[in-house]
């Protein structure tokens, strides 16, 4: 699985046409692994998180667990602020979704936290299309950083995206995975 | 290649450069590069974005060419040049629209009165066409003057064309400064246009009030002959008001629209109906309402021949642009094509207007009485029967909807008789029908959405064409000095990511807090399509005027020009600075004093892409909705950290400013919650007097606190001075500002960019 590459999402609007397609992270384990090499890794929350149920959570709470096993900062898009703030965590950025791409694209800007460029940056719940067009931004102009799309519709534009998980109890699964698995690294 | 005295003279004769109203400015009809250091100067402060769509170039036969990384194509071109020029070939294919549907319309009004025939808006308008004056220099005065506009556009897209070549053109710096002149032309035609269909059929104009029409699919009288009209062009559906006039028919017979040739219908005659915007078109079409189905030109969905066909409705097409295949029949006596018609069902193009207007409404009243059984919705029981193959776990039709919809749990639970989530699926449908295509069982899911949809009236103002004079010198000195927090236009599409009505809760929210709000095409019918608790509409409840806290529906796509020509109003009428052939003062103006921003909530056309590039150009930025960053490309500053230089007017010294404003010219947000702060945001301007920026503050912190929560955590960008924190958070933002450090910067009252840049405008110019 691990030289599967995605040029088939799960919309069609987002299908590639190119060369270029991201490496399909199926394990977990692997997903972990992506993020602990990191060292100065961003997690951008699109608006989805706040609304989009995994079982009887949302998607923000295993979003926030991922950033909170290694500190990640994160960059609350949309409106997402509101409910980060109900849940007591403040963002690191509160940019929209194509001003942080557009700022990432920057080598020479300092991250959300000031510590020079983000070498790896996640993404979850940014509706699909605007995300694909953004993750095309960071591929074709961003050479220094690595993209990690954490959406079960799966991205080929990211360098690394998760497979299509169209069950929610298996999409659960992945993402605890990913939680344990970081705990324990 | 510069221009040679034989082009100036010739220049000076179209504008009749000896006219006296203005001394002519310097850049008369701006050719490719007469404005590319003004163009540049703005992509200095605001960088391109792109998204490319595609890693690769297939232009031409070297190709494919795989761009990706710093790999070139095969020509040279790398991949942000690519997509510059895709930017620069979709603004000229929106250009060319509305250019192509303005010299119809002047040419079908100059047979009809000549080309002598007067302009003239009413009394309340005496800068008849502000954009054509600033652009060209021209004073038009007849019908022949606006076909001088249209020559202009077509000479210079010929050139710009061109630069799309392969081999052509190989900066993307470039390429936007053509797309940006790409952006002008089209607002030229959009003002040509528009002046010649409201002189030439008597649209409103001078009047604020104009009447409240039906929108709505439930507003027809499906029981009468029923005619909708599709398209942008309405010279064929304004010869069938007029037909019907004649015979004394009016009353008899149904007459309704999609997209704009409804809007400038019911702007020929408030009795005529607006069925609803382009993404209504399949849906409408599919339910078999209509008897004939007429279709002009522009976003006009291209199987509409067999959607009519298998509703056993008429079908004539009128543009030569929309031929179908069809065979042109107006050499044909109107006995002739009835009888194939209604005989053979056979669909006809008509390019003679009064012909088929004739052929369009004797079809009507003849099928009207053999259809009745035609005419009927789907019901509920019909509904979840066809749906019954459904389980809602083979996910081809959410996998297939390009707004990312969540179609197969709605069919699944209309399948068990709950049509609850099919109707909130039906409110953020775009009517692409790709749903349906997938569908492995062949549910027909646009007519299942029949059973679901509510079908109320709603009230909408007809367009009131251009902004008067008169409320230009009203509200020019609060625009200016930022009292009136900023002029919105809603224009465009309804390729809408959300709810259908969201456009109007942004309207009434921009309202409320006393912005000018104004709207345009699929955007204007969208927004009223949200009642209060009283059954009220925007449109009935506030105030069709250009004055804080009103709203106003300026018409259809071609009506945009009059909101940028009430921003050149404002610097030409309320600061007397002449506009004639001015185009760098009057942008300049805009950009650093009129608090303006365009939005397109729900893109989709080349049309609004154009429309767009134009405003940006003229210094106004744009806000648009998520399917916007399927334009692939966005202009952005670097914030904060961007070049924020501008002379000051009175002391002719470079100031930098420090402050963001407008902070980005074209961007994409992904909520409607996010859009209303950066429209919001996008109105401060540099201009802006300590008062003026308060009143802004207070709506940008409480739409803040309202959507996202909390402050803003960029105030320090945008507060100058202590006077400017508006009184009730007066304490909490001076703690947040004492914590990120913020010093106090400078406020300018005359700030120009003229003078940053090499320009043949002297700073002088900029002052009054
Ligand atoms: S135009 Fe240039 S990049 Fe495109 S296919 Fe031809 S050679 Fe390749
Ligand atoms: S018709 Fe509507 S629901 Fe179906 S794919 Fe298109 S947008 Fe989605
Ligand atoms: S494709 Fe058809 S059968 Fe499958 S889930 Fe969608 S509506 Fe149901």
């Amino acid at each position: 699985m691990a030289s599967e590459l995605m040029t088939m999402p799960y919309y069609k609007v987002n299908i590639l046409t190119g060369t270029k397609a991201a490496k399909v992270v199926s394990e977990p384990a692997e997903a972990a692994s992506i993020i602990d090499k990191a060292t100065n890794p961003l997690y951008v929350f699109g608006a989805e998180v706040i609304d989009s149920p995994v079982g009887d959570k949302l998607l923000i709470d295993f979003a926030l667990d991922i950033a909170k096993s290694r500190n990640i900062p994160i960059c609350a898009t949309a409106h997402v602020k509101k409910k980060m703030m109900e849940l007591g965590v403040l963002p690191d950025s509160t940019y929209d979704i194509i001003e942080i791409v557009h700022f990432l694209k920057d080598k020479n800007w300092m991250g959300v936290r000031g510590k020079g460029f983000h070498d790896l940056v996640l993404f979850t719940g940014v509706r699909c299309d605007l995300a694909e067009r953004g993750l095309s931004t960071l591929k074709h102009f961003a050479p220094h950083l690595k993209t990690f799309a954490i959406c079960r519709r799966s991205h080929p534009n990211a360098d690394f995206a998760v497979p299509i998980i169209t069950k929610t109890e298996k999409w659960r699964g992945y993402l605890e995975g990913v939680i344990g698995e970081l705990g324990t690294a | 290649m510069s221009k040679g005295k034989l082009r100036e003279e010739e220049i000076r004769r179209i504008i009749r450069a000896d006219d006296e109203w203005e001394p002519v400015g310097p850049t008369p009809m701006p050719s490719l590069t007469d404005l590319r250091n003004w163009d540049f100067r703005l992509l200095d402060t605001y960088e391109p974005f792109y998204a490319p769509f595609c890693d690769l170039c297939c232009l031409c036969t070297f190709g494919k060419c795989d761009l990706t990384g710093d790999k070139k194509g095969a020509c040279g071109i790398d991949i942000a040049a690519q997509q510059a020029r895709w930017i620069l070939i979709c603004s000229l294919m929106g250009t060319a629209a509305h250019g192509a549907h303005g010299r119809h319309m002047i040419e079908h009004l100059i047979e009809k009165y000549g080309e002598d025939f007067k302009i003239d808006l009413g009394s309340q308008v005496n800068v008849e066409a502000p954009i054509i004056r600033t652009v060209m220099g021209l004073k038009p005065e007849n019908l022949g003057d606006l076909r001088k506009a249209i020559e202009y556009v077509e000479r210079e897209m010929i050139h710009l064309v061109s630069a799309t070549h392969m081999g052509q053109e190989g900066s993307y710096r470039d390429f936007e400064s053509k797309a940006f002149h790409a952006g002008m032309l089209d607002h030229v035609a959009l003002e040509a246009a528009d002046i010649a269909q409201i002189v030439g059929y008597g649209l409103p104009t001078s009047i604020a009030d104009t009447a409240l029409v039906d929108l709505g699919w439930g507003a027809i009288d499906v029981k009468k002959p029923t005619i909708v009209v599709v398209g942008h062009n309405a010279v064929t559906a304004n010869a069938i008001v007029d037909y019907l006039r004649q015979h004394d028919l009016y009353d008899k017979v149904e007459v309704a629209g999609l997209c704009c040739t409804a809007l400038d219908m019911t702007r020929y005659d408030s009795g005529a109906k607006v069925i609803g915007p382009l993404s209504r078109q399949r849906f409408f079409l599919k339910a078999g309402l209509a008897d004939v189905v007429v279709t002009d030109e522009q976003c006009v969905v291209t199987d509409i021949p067999q959607m009519a066909s298998e509703a056993g409705a008429a079908m004539v097409a009128c543009s030569d642009k929309i031929c179908y295949g069809l065979e042109e029949a107006s050499a044909k006596t109107a006995d002739e094509i009835l009888q194939d018609m209604l005989e053979n069902q056979k669909q006809f193009l008509i390019l003679d207007s009064e012909k088929a207007a004739e052929v369009i409404v004797r079809a009507a009243l003849a099928l009207a009485p053999v259809r009745q059984e035609r005419k009927k919705i789907m019901t509920q029981e019909e509904a979840a029967l066809v749906s019954a193959k459904c389980r809602g776990t083979c996910e081809a039709c959410n996998r297939a909807c390009p707004n990312l919809l969540p179609i197969n749990v709605a069919i699944n639970q209309a399948r068990q008789g709950d049509f609850a989530k099919l109707g909130s699926v039906f409110l953020r449908c775009i009517g692409c029908a790709k749903c349906e295509e997938a569908c492995v069982n062949d549910i027909p899911i646009q007519k299942v959405m029949q059973a679901a949809a509510a079908s109320d009236t709603y009230k909408i103002r007809a367009g009131r064409g251009p902004i008067h004079d008169v409320e230009i010198r009203k509200v020019g000195s609060p625009i200016v000095l930022g009292t009136i927090p900023g002029v919105v236009l809603f224009a465009g599409c309804s390729n809408f990511p959300g709810d259908i009505d969201d456009v109007a809760w942004l309207a009434e929210e921009l309202a409320r807090r006393k912005y000018i709000v104004t709207l345009s095409g699929c955007a204007a019918m969208a927004a009223s399509m949200r009642k209060d608790e009283d059954g009220k509409t925007i449109y009935e409840k506030y105030i069709p005027e250009f004055d804080a806290g009103c709203i106003v529906n300026v018409g259809s796509c071609v009506s945009n020009a009059h909101v940028v020509g009430a921003a050149i109003k404002i610097a030409n009428i309320f600061a007397t600075l002449p506009n004639r052939a001015n185009f760098e003062l009057m942008a300049d103006y805009i950009l650093n004093r009129v608090g303006a921003c365009g939005v397109v909530w729900g893109p989709y056309s080349q049309k609004a892409l154009s429309i767009g590039t134009g405003a940006v150009r003229w210094g106004i930025p744009v806000v648009l909705g998520p399917h916007g960053s399927k334009y692939r490309r966005l202009f952005m500053s670097k914030k904060e950290a961007g070049d924020w230089n501008v002379i000051d007017g009175r002391t002719k010294q470079v100031v930098n400013t420090e402050e963001p404003t407008p902070e980005h010219m074209m961007l994409v947000t992904e909520t409607k919650e996010r859009a209303l702060v950066t429209i919001i945001k996008q109105c401060f301007r540099r201009n802006d007097t300590p008062p003026g920026r308060a009143i802004k503050l207070n709506s940008y912190i409480s739409a803040y606190k309202q959507v996202i929560g909390g402050l803003p955590d960029d105030l320090q960008n945008f507060v100058r001075t202590e006077k400017e924190i508006p009184i009730v958070y007066k304490r909490e933002v001076i703690a947040y500002l004492k914590e990120v450090g913020w010093k106090p910067k400078t406020v300018l009252s005359l700030p120009t960019i003229i003078g940053t840049y090499e320009t043949k405008v002297p700073i002088e110019a900029t002052i009054k």
